[in-house]
């Protein structure tokens, strides 16, 4: 597969190293009254969908950054990528 | 025996001959012969035995879908089984054998196999060797692998290298047949970069096997003048003998150049490279493959595709026979006719299925119509053939021609499905392509040589003008469409004899037949029941012959029964060219720490701890084994001082306004209020609230931490870092950057640690334990103003230090070190040591932080800070990781204990049975400990904080034994920590 | 006077071969060291790192080199550049952080590294066999830096002139990485 960085253009997928679904960036407030049960979901619980999936990986073998990756798991077409931080910042995530 | 086939013509240059052996024989060839052609040229029909029947089976085809001449090439360690001759290129001194027989060829003693035909059709391999199931593996398997099969292996290493490499293109031609060559052209012709890709050596594709016309040149000699034009281009690549065999994700493709196949000897150059390709855009060239009629005893040496005649006739200057017939179905056959006419062959008759009048005129031939052959005579060579009507026709070849199949194999190589096209009864391409590819020529249904050759051109003009190419506006080239109807036959229902379908895999029209009776409908059901399809060629010869007598069965058509799943490689791949250049030594890089070298003069054992080399041990003269030397040095490091290089240890450098808050959030224990010159010892968990990495954290100034991780996680700490940095928390001000290469780093450890040190650091550096106590840490320089690093830490549970140098001093250092300790009689050691010396005092590495064990397990539950947030904090706290009987890390030692504990025994209570439900826990660390002179051990066990001094036994059904140990603290030397402090 | 004497002995020092068309050699004493922006900083370090080294800080997956071309100063990240100049003492990082005056964090990076210039016609034949990014020179143009993986090795690829590439890998695994060169280009002679 061909990850196209926002930043450096077109790499091959062998210089990512793939984690899982983006929702991994919203983890919960430790401080929330139902904190046990957030974290239970974010840590455990995944839609596994056949077709759009936003995602996260890691330029190991690049730059170093996680990027969001959307990609069809039926096709692994790719249609956006995003740099990680600027989509956590745009969540929410500024302490 | 002369070259009594050889007509000359063709591209093969017979001002030179090239001597060469098969099954001992001496014959002679050409070169720009193949292995077959040189074979064909010599009279040798019978090349080997087929895979169940062990029948006679000559040359069927003349590319790489041949599925009867696979032979074993060359000799000794270099030989290669299941080449296909049809693609072995001729070189001076190359010697081939024939596959799959006992005893000579000729007189095979498996033939009577063929005998045996009734009891071996279709899913016999299933069906008979049921009972008695201790039969399987003894007998029935040895026994079928022996007689059904096809070549064998050296048994030696490959002495051949392999190599890879990537290439990007702006547009990737597959196939320098008309199609390709016209695509190639125009995309190269606009500035675009191009790769061009063949599988044979001499590019041209059927230009280079047919008598057609390009603008009034002969074909082949359109192809050679745009292939010198192609290669002088800058933007173009060239690559003959190179087959793109997959189409991976995103313009991806792989391709095996064979590089010194061809050759005598490969000059010590690799022998294939896999490439991978990187592509913008790609035309799929790939032409098209003739399919075969089925009819009685269709598989004997002399019987060949009428496509493949013509390529032997023109392009090598061959006939495969003296008196030729041709079997149709369709106008192709007879241009086969013509050709085998014009170069003075005698044809004797042209067979036609259709009622038809002649193509074309070919002098002295019959021309048979209606008409089909139902029986062929002559066990290892062709000699008449029977037709319809009964008579006989004596013939010693036989071309026959059943249709072209476009080579659609790529399109589908991304679950795309080809459809059905009525007009050329078969499978084209859909639009269901992988992205980026576009199809061309014959491999797209346009199966004549004027609409392969304009389709080339547009398709890449397309593709390229997608890119943002203007398409050169060149006058392009023109080429008649030559006569190519026909009418599909698939098999002669007539014939009472067996008829084959697939070659290689002794398939017949009855076993298709058969799996159909037997409920196994589905294409894929049948490939598998039948083995239709299977091993070197993948069924191109054929597949579709056999989906279209299953449709008969079924009562279907075609595109509703369906194809099987074409999926790469499109034509076989050797392993060693996967592998590479990743075989032994090289199969993975190596790490050395910075006194490598020291080490190995000075008696190291090297164990590989991931990527890493460290020293194990140091033996010294008058050891016996391994176990002398570790003793040695724990208890040497003990009673005075030793040395191990622990710089694989990773290293993270990390800096920013944020990083004390940072570390917070990384480490389940308190880091912010850490003191500069202060170092502490941190557990990070993962978020589940399992304990994963541990190690120590300097601070070395206010907005600067110097971090250690274990060797193992160094790289995944890294990751998870970054990620927490970059996506959970983005407005921190932390950078990370990795320094574990740029310190070589030692422990200096023992009583005797800050004398030997003061030698060493500069003497304004107070080292003592008020100027430099436990825990402490700092910049220092070291013999005569080198930078170093100090810091006050202990894994051996002696007063230690870690001492840390820019790498390139590593190996001096070393030196140094044990220079200024010889007057305390200092001791390198190695792994080994340093493991027995942090069982001894009883601290967790990687076989406690095992991926179960959270810090509560661990015994250190207290460490994981409720005032703050970390990774892992919240879930580490549910209820369930936090029993009262949970495990918890105790010490081991064996009552009796000159016995030997052993990792991974269980633990059970006396009285009990050793069952999964009487499992307490589990030993995960043991050593002798020559400290205490006897075995010692880590584990966990329920409640184990609580039961010091219990007895229990310890159970290891792997290796058969138990014995009683009792639980004592896992600090088994210096409980109160007082050496480490002093 | 101390007792003691270090030798420096970096894994490739003096490494110098010639393979026909293709040359190969380890620059002596090439310190690197590295320098993040800080987060809200990065105008202020952008300053300072030109006022210190007279040069811009590049754009991403560039390098500028410097007045004599003794120092590269390349841009691997949006918060990461590596700064490299002949030194043979082992203060490259104070001298740099120094040069920057607390506008940037700075880390040596000198001994994490080992670096080999290789140079001739025949490198980017070479090269194909390792590394898998476009190298063509209209993708590739001097003065392009990228980090990236060769032979399952970390790897940062420069290219200093029209057949001319600097490679930065791992220094521990140096000698892994110098034979996966050197195959490459025996490979390719």
């Amino acid at each position: 597969m061909i990850i196209n960085h926002p930043l450096l253009g077109p790499r091959d997928a062998a210089e990512f190293v793939y984690l899982g679904d983006a929702a991994l960036i919203d983890r919960p407030d430790w401080q929330a009254k139902d904190a046990a049960e957030q974290f239970h979901a974010y840590g455990y619980l995944r839609d596994n969908p056949a077709g759009t999936h936003q995602e996260l990986w890691y330029h190991e073998q690049g730059d170093r950054s996680w990027l969001v990756v959307t990609r069809d798991t039926l096709t692994h077409e790719i249609t956006d990528v995003q740099i990680a931080r600027d989509v956590a910042r745009s969540r929410g995530r500024s302490a | 025996m002369t070259q009594i086939n050889r007509l000359g013509g063709g591209l093969v240059n017979q001002g030179q001959t090239l001597s060469f052996t098969f099954n001992g024989k001496q014959m002679q060839g050409h070169p720009g012969d193949t292995l077959a052609s040189a074979l064909l040229a010599n009279g040798q029909l019978l090349v080997g035995r087929s895979f169940k029947y062990h029948r006679p089976r000559g040359i069927f085809t003349a590319g790489s879908e041949e599925p009867n001449a696979l032979v074993h090439l060359r000799s000794g360690a270099h030989q290669e089984p299941n080449t296909r001759a049809t693609v072995a290129e001729l070189f001076d001194g190359l010697t081939a054998t024939s596959q799959n027989h006992r005893g000579s060829l000729e007189f095979d003693l498996m033939a009577t196999t063929d005998l045996l035909a009734p009891f071996l059709s279709a899913g016999f391999y299933y069906k008979t060797f049921m009972w008695p199931r201790a039969f399987w593996e003894k007998l029935y398997e040895p026994a079928i692998r022996m007689s059904a099969g096809l070549g064998r292996l050296s048994m030696q290493e490959d002495p051949d290298t392999y190599d890879k490499g990537y290439l990007h293109c702006d547009l990737l031609v597959i196939g320098a047949g008309p199609a390709g060559l016209g695509a190639a052209l125009a995309a190269a012709r606009s500035g675009a970069r191009v790769i061009l890709a063949d599988e044979d050596f001499a590019p041209g594709g059927r230009l280079n096997a047919e008598t057609l016309e390009i603008d009034g040149m002969a074909g082949r000699d359109w192809a050679a003048a745009t292939i010198a034009e192609l290669a002088a281009m800058d933007n173009v690549r060239l690559m003959t003998r190179t087959t793109v065999y997959g189409a991976y994700d995103h313009g991806t493709y792989g391709a095996l150049e064979r590089c010194t196949d061809h050759l005598a000897n490969s000059g010590g150059k690799p022998r294939q490279i896999l490439w991978r390709i990187y592509s913008k855009r790609a035309v799929l060239a790939a032409g098209a493959t003739e399919r075969p009629i089925a009819f009685g005893n269709n598989d004997r040496p002399g019987i060949m595709l009428a496509g493949a005649v013509r390529t032997y006739v023109n392009r090598y200057g061959v006939t495969p026979g003296q008196r030729m017939a041709v079997f149709t179905n369709n106008d192709d056959g007879w241009r086969t006719a013509a050709d085998l006419a014009a170069k003075g062959v005698e044809v004797c008759a042209i067979i036609d299925t259709r009622d038809a009048p002649a193509v074309c005129d070919v002098p002295g031939a019959r021309h048979i119509r209606n008409a089909g052959v139902v029986n062929t005579v002559g066990r290892k060579a062709l000699r008449a053939i029977t037709l319809t009507d009964g008579q006989v026709i004596p013939c010693d070849g036989l071309a026959v021609s059943g249709g072209w199949n476009p080579n659609v194999h790529l399109t589908c190589h991304q679950r795309g499905r080809p459809e059905w096209n009525e007009s050329i009864s078969a499978f084209v391409p859909a639009g269901d392509l992988p992205p980026g590819m576009a199809v061309a020529g014959a491999a797209n249904g346009a199966l004549t040589l004027g609409a392969a050759l304009e389709q080339g051109r547009n398709v890449a003009n397309a593709q390229i003008e997608d890119l943002g190419f203007t398409p050169s506006r060149d006058t392009p080239p023109r080429a008649e469409d030559e006569p190519h109807t026909g009418a599909p036959v698939w098999h002669i229902a007539a014939s009472t004899k067996r008829a084959w379908l697939d070659l290689q895999n002794d398939v017949t029209v009855k076993d298709v037949k058969q799996s159909y009776r037997e409920g196994f409908r589905s294409v894929e059901h049948m490939k598998r029941y039948t083995t239709l399809g299977m091993a070197t060629d993948q069924g191109k010869t054929a597949n579709i012959p056999a989906l279209a007598i299953m449709a008969e069965c079924t009562g279907k058509t075609i595109p509703e029964t369906g194809t099987t799943m074409f999926r790469p490689p499109y034509t076989p791949v050797p392993l060693g060219a996967l592998a590479g250049r990743a075989r032994g030594r090289e199969f993975r890089p190596y790490r050395l720490t910075p006194s490598h070298e020291w080490a190995k003069a000075n008696g190291a054992t090297f164990v590989e701890v991931g990527n890493w080399l460290r020293a194990q041990w140091f033996v010294r003269p008058g050891e016996k084994g391994w176990r002398d030397s570790v003793d040695r040095e724990a208890l040497q490091t003990r009673q005075t001082v030793g040395i191990c290089d622990v710089t694989t240890l990773g290293k993270i450098d990390v800096q920013g306004r944020d990083a004390a808050a940072f570390l917070n959030k990384i480490y389940a224990n308190g880091f912010a209020k850490l003191a500069v010159g202060r170092v502490r010892y941190g557990i990070m968990l993962r978020e589940d609230g399992i304990c994963y990495d541990d190690g120590t954290t300097a601070r070395m100034s206010e907005n600067h931490y110097v971090m250690t991780t274990t060797t193992a996680n160094a790289v995944l700490v890294y990751r998870r870092m970054e990620f927490a940095r970059q996506c959970l928390w983005p407005d921190m001000d932390v950078h990370l950057i990795s320094t574990t290469d740029g310190w070589a780093q030692f422990a200096v450890a023992g009583p005797n640690s800050r004398k030997l040190l003061q030698k060493v650091v500069d003497p304004d550096h107070d080292l003592s334990n008020e100027g430099f106590p436990f825990m402490a840490c700092g910049e220092v320089t070291v013999c005569g103003g080198t930078p170093a690093r100090l810091f006050r830490i202990s894994f051996s549970g002696e007063m230690a230090f870690e001492i840390a140098v820019p790498a390139r001093y590593g190996n001096a250092m070393m030196g140094v070190l044990m220079e200024a300790g010889r007057e305390f009689n200092a001791v390198p050691y190695g792994t080994e040591a340093l493991g027995v010396m942090r069982i001894e005092k009883g601290h967790a590495a990687g076989n406690e932080l095992d991926g179960r064990t959270t810090a509560y397990n661990l015994g250190l539950g207290r460490m994981v800070s409720s005032a703050k947030d970390c990774i892992g904090n919240t879930l580490s706290r549910r209820p369930e990781m936090n029993l009262p009987d949970a495990v918890k890390l105790v010490g081991f030692r064996p009552v009796d204990r000159t016995k030997k504990l052993i990792a991974g025994a269980h633990f059970i209570s006396e009285g009990k049975e050793a069952t999964m439900a009487n499992d307490e826990g589990w030993i995960s660390s043991v050593a002798y400990s020559p400290t205490l002179g006897h075995s010692i051990g880590l584990g966990f066990i329920k409640s184990g904080d609580t039961r010091i001094g219990e007895v229990v036994r310890a159970v290891s059904p792997v290796h058969k034994t138990e014995m009683r140990v009792e639980i004592v603290s896992p600090h088994f030397i210096d409980p109160e920590g007082e050496r480490l402090r002093g | 006077m101390a007792d003691f004497t270090l030798t420096a002995t970096p894994p490739l020092a003096g490494y110098n071969r010639s393979f026909g068309s293709v040359s190969l050699k380890a620059p002596a004493n090439l310190a690197i060291v590295s320098i993040a922006l800080p987060l809200g900083g990065e105008a202020e370090a952008e300053k300072a790192i030109k006022s210190a080294f007279g040069i811009d800080l590049p754009e991403i997956g560039l390098f500028n080199a410097a007045q004599g071309e003794t120092s590269m100063l390349m841009r691997l990240g949006s918060d990461l550049a590596f700064v490299l100049f002949p030194c043979e003492t082992p203060d490259a990082e104070p001298r740099v952080a120094k040069k920057l005056k607390g506008a940037a964090y700075t880390t040596d990076q000198t001994d994490v590294w080992c670096a080999l210039e290789i140079s001739g016609t025949g490198s980017l034949a070479a090269l194909e066999r390792i590394c898998m990014l476009d190298l063509h020179p209209d993708a590739f143009k001097v003065n392009a830096v990228a980090r990236t993986v060769m032979e399952h090795m970390g790897a940062i690829i420069a290219r200093t002139g029209e057949d001319t590439y600097l490679l930065l890998s791992a220094s521990s695994s140096a000698k892994s990485f110098l034979h996966a060169i050197e195959l490459s280009i025996e490979n390719t002679a």
